[in-house]
């Protein structure tokens, strides 16, 4: 296994688990206004990701309107969180390393022009969208 | 190549690499065929101190990572609001080094 490949993993369970210690911490109660996001504490204005925990927490509860009203970045954000976990267990256990490589295909995919600038407007839009909703 | 141009190359670009490897790039580069000489000196490399401002300002969206390639870790950065903030501060330390070793992967595809 290459130093990059052990990194990545390494770097994925500890956002998962550093994920998941969030939700535990900040998810229970929907009415917490406190946030670290850098970005709000120091423009006052909602980042992109903003309302995103709020968003994983109300799909934890099977709430799929509520999530897509609060964020739709929380939608992959959930998807990351529990497709990774299962990933990383498969390929610690199988012995293969299938996950770097599809990282690597996704990197490459995602600088291709037709994909990127429809995904910068989306993000923009949703950014616009989280100001409107005063989040 | 010849010392003299190897030398040039290494005034105007060391500061962008890690200095414990100019002097690995100083031999590979006087190793390596003259013919490569016109593609290494017109490589564009990214500022780290021009990417280290981009990380203070936008990092929490991740911009810093988009910037020197790492489409990835700025996905990450930018749908996890910068890690919570925690890893665009790490960044801050880190970006430096990372351009500095995406700018001697970038050379490196060049020499091979």
């Amino acid at each position: 296994m290459t130093r990059k490949d052990l990194f990545l993993y390494i770097l994925l369970a500890t956002g998962c688990t550093a994920g998941y210690i969030w939700l535990w911490v900040a998810g229970d109660d929907p009415n917490n206004e406190s946030t670290v996001c850098l970005f709000k504490n120091v423009t006052s204005m909602p980042c992109p990701s903003c309302g995103s925990t709020r968003a994983v927490v109300a799909l934890a509860e099977g709430d799929f309107m509520g999530a897509f009203q609060w964020n739709p970045i929380g939608f992959i954000i959930a998807l990351v969180l529990v497709i990774s976990p299962l990933w990383i267990a498969s390929d610690l256990l199988a012995r293969r390393r299938t996950l770097p490589g599809f990282i690597e295909r996704a990197e490459n995919w995602l600088q291709n022009p037709w994909v990127y600038a429809p995904a910068i407007i989306l993000i923009l839009a949703n950014w616009l969208w989280t100001f409107s909703k005063g989040l | 190549m010849e010392a003299s141009k190897v030398d040039l190359f290494i005034m105007t670009n060391g500061k962008f690499f890690e200095s414990h490897h100019v002097a690995l790039i100083r031999d590979k580069l006087i190793s390596t065929d003259d013919a490569k000489w016109s593609s290494v000196q017109t490589l564009q490399f990214k500022d780290p101190t021009f990417i280290l401002i981009i990380s203070i300002l936008a990092g929490s969206l991740g911009i810093d990572r988009f910037l020197i390639g790492d489409t990835g870790l700025g996905v990450g950065k930018l749908l996890t609001c910068g890690g919570l903030g925690i890893w665009a501060i790490i960044d801050w330390f880190m970006i430096m080094d990372a351009t500095r070793e995406k700018n001697l992967e970038k050379l490196k595809i060049v020499l091979a």
